[in-house]
């Protein structure tokens, strides 16, 4: 008799010990592991966030240098075999020179095939400070003095275009997620607030809603865009700029906020924290905004991508970002001009970088909200 | 219904007005009134000063700048919806209801066609891929979709003008009609060479477009292929393909006539874009071009008309939903 009652403790103990014990974040993990478009997602965008924090690292040349005499070189091919036939390797890069066509005279880059120029990994190289602060010198790859690498070749200024759309990432991917994450804090205030307290104020922040969402966003962004200063200096530009774009994208956010705290409303455990007589304040931070915090994390990323769309139009046009600061959509401004474009197709290059951090985001996006919800069935 | 028909309209209405006041807040936003910029366009031609003077002191009499806003917000108002006038253009020296009167046609057949072609391709492509659930070709228009709506459309345009002009050496594409065309009559010509200049347009936007209405079609088809009366279909025997087209298709379509009002702000945003960038003459490149000149009055009503054609197409798109499912509750 004893016996059995010990052992069913036992096993209790075991079941216990067994179904212990994954938390939230490990079930979301788990399941956010097992989609591949949201791991490779994942990983778009945090290859392209390395590549933006660390873009000195990764240019072979000054970020900030103008070389005029450089302008609108043709991307560099990468050899192992030089013109002889001798195979190394040792990647190596031939100089671009410049020679007019005698007909057209117009510029004509050739490689000039009389000295090779081994691609060196790890080289001390122009001086920079990372993350703003740590001063190194230390770049990926590089050449010897006297030789050039522009693998993606150069824009009008002669900056190397690899080095720049590294670098023009951190306006894109800031500006977006600042953006973005004001826009939430927006959404989510609002929804909240009229969720949980219905009535009055729960019509009028509706209809508000209903009117912002009613704009048609990209003319109303172009419009304010092209309000702000054109001599205003470059902090000024950019957060008026991510105003601008959190100020429309936050309706799908407020609405979905507003249904989900609705349900939630109706909960034992909300009507239990009121009867205890906890604070309207207390119901709202402690479990409203940590039960709906998943669900706002999917949608700020996938508002993201929207605004990075928007952000290089605009830049594109001119009425976004202008110099110094630089953005995949302002590398691009030379793209306008269809006689540039014939020439320099290269210039085009920006938009690989825009695409992979739209579908970065996306898939990103699409992963989460699907793991963000763990309990339901696949 | 018609209660609910009713209502939408008075709530569309309100809705207008906000939009109005918006635009003409953009209208007045930028520093100086109108007719002090007018006064600087004119310094910049090269008049004189006084002259300068004198007609933005004109101007500012004629179009009642002096009053207060609210009185300027009517008589703009009231010009519009009275006498057709949207306000003053100084770069092209005429009204901006004359400009929008030619433009805004072809805006809108480019958007009408656009969404057509969307529509009736996307559904299509969603009906084709639903019952192919995670088979090749579901995967493979997903992916194509996928990519669809992450390529920015102006880098699409830029694409393709430059295949059309540089590669294919083609006709220009930043006009509606090649030169013999542009004031014949209508004819099968005139429509096919139509054609032969807007394509690009209709592909930048319609693809977007269609991407979208394919993935709602497919998510509900695939809702309604799981429900007890499409099982009860198949089991009478009926052929797969009617299950498909008689009994599932009908009853997902109503989402898809409810989900054009999500649509249609993004095809007139496509239509922007690439309109721009291949200098279309719609309202686009007008729009964009005002913004960089400052010519404000047309941003103002340009914007004003592009938030009123988004609202229409939402009310449309409700009424009509109303009219087709008597599911809608109208509360």
């Amino acid at each position: 008799m004893t016996d059995e009652k010990t052992n069913l403790a036992e096993v209790s103990q075991a079941l216990a010990k067994q179904e212990v014990n994954e938390s939230y974040f490990q079930l979301v993990w788990r399941r956010f592991r097992r989609s591949t478009a949201s791991v490779v997602g994942a990983l778009m965008v945090i290859t392209l966030a390395m590549l933006a924090i660390f873009a000195d690292f990764f240019s072979p040349t000054s970020l900030y240098e103008i070389n005029l005499k450089a302008s609108f070189i043709p991307p560099q091919s990468v050899h192992f075999v030089d013109h002889d036939g001798n195979f190394s390797l040792a990647p190596f890069v031939y100089n671009s020179v410049y020679t007019l066509n005698p007909k057209t005279f117009q510029v004509m880059w050739t490689e000039d095939e009389s000295q090779k120029y081994p691609i060196h990994f790890f080289v001390q190289g122009s001086e920079y400070k990372i993350l703003g602060f740590i001063p190194s010198s230390l770049h990926l790859y590089g050449v010897a003095e006297g030789g050039s690498i522009y693998i993606l070749g150069t824009d009008k200024m002669g900056r190397d275009l690899w080095g720049k759309e590294c670098e023009a990432g951190r306006i894109s991917l800031t500006m977006s997620l600042f953006g973005a994450v004001i826009s939430i804090a927006i959404g989510s205030v609002l929804g909240v607030a009229s969720g949980y307290y219905g009535g009055t104020i729960d019509n009028v922040l509706q209809r508000f809603t209903e009117f912002v969402a009613a704009f048609p966003n990209l003319p109303l962004w172009m419009a304010l865009a092209a309000l702000v200063p054109k001599t205003a200096d470059s902090f000024t530009v950019f957060i008026a700029m991510s105003l601008i774009f959190a100020m429309l994208s936050w309706t799908t956010l407020a609405r979905e906020v507003r249904g989900k705290v609705l349900s939630l409303r109706a909960t034992d455990f909300i009507l239990a924290a009121k009867e205890m007589g906890a604070s309207d304040a207390r119901i709202i931070f402690r479990h409203l905004y940590p039960n709906t915090l998943s669900h706002i994390i999917v949608i700020l990323t996938l508002t993201i991508p929207g605004v990075i769309l928007a952000e290089s139009f605009l830049s594109f046009l001119g009425i976004g970002i202008t110099e110094p600061l630089i953005s995949w959509g302002l590398l691009m401004r030379n793209t306008q001009d269809i006689q540039s474009l014939g020439q320099y197709q290269w210039i085009l290059s920006p938009i690989a970088f825009i695409v992979l951090a739209v579908l970065g985001f996306n898939f990103l996006g699409d992963g989460l909200r699907d793991a963000a919800d763990p309990y339901a069935a696949m | 219904m018609l209660n609910y028909i009713i209502r939408r309209i008075v709530i569309a209405i309100f809705l207008l007005i906000g939009i109005g006041i918006v635009s003409f807040i953009v209208i007045k936003l930028p520093p100086g009134d109108f007719a002090s910029r007018y006064q600087q366009y004119l310094l910049d031609r090269g008049s004189p000063m006084e002259e300068a003077q004198r007609a933005a002191q004109n101007m500012r009499e004629q179009m009642g700048l002096d009053q207060p806003m609210a009185v300027q917000f009517f008589t703009w108002v009231k010009g519009m919806v009275t006498e057709g006038k949207f306000g003053y253009s100084f770069a092209y020296r005429k009204d901006v209801g004359e400009l929008v009167a030619e433009r805004a046609p072809k805006t809108i057949l480019l958007a009408l066609l656009c969404h057509l072609i969307s529509t009736v391709v996307g559904v299509g492509l969603g009906i084709f891929v639903a019952p192919r659930k995670y088979g090749f070709w579901d995967n493979f228009w997903s992916v194509i979709s996928f990519i669809f709506t992450s390529v920015p459309r102006f880098s699409i345009a830029i694409i393709i003008m430059y295949l059309v002009v540089i590669v294919f050496k083609g006709p220009s594409l930043s006009s509606f009609f090649s030169p013999e065309y542009v004031v014949a009559p209508w004819s099968w010509d005139r429509i096919v060479d139509m054609f032969k200049h807007i394509w690009p347009v209709l592909i930048i936007v319609g693809l977007g477009g269609v991407a979208r209405n394919m993935r709602v079609m497919r998510a509900n088809l695939l809702d309604v292929l799981g429900v007890q009366y499409v099982q009860t279909a198949r089991a009478k025997g009926l052929k797969e393909s009617t299950v498909i087209m008689k009994h599932a298709v009908p009853n997902a379509l109503h989402t898809i006539v409810a989900y054009q009002g999500t649509v249609l702000p993004y095809m007139m945003q496509g239509e922007i874009e690439a309109a721009i960038v291949l200098g279309l003459p719609t309202m686009g490149p007008l729009f964009y071009e005002s913004l960089v000149n400052q010519d404000i009055y047309i941003s103002g009503s340009l914007l004003l008309l592009y938030g009123a054609l988004i609202l229409a197409g939402n009310l449309l798109a409700d009424i009509f939903l109303a009219v087709l499912d008597p599911r809608i509750r109208y509360s």
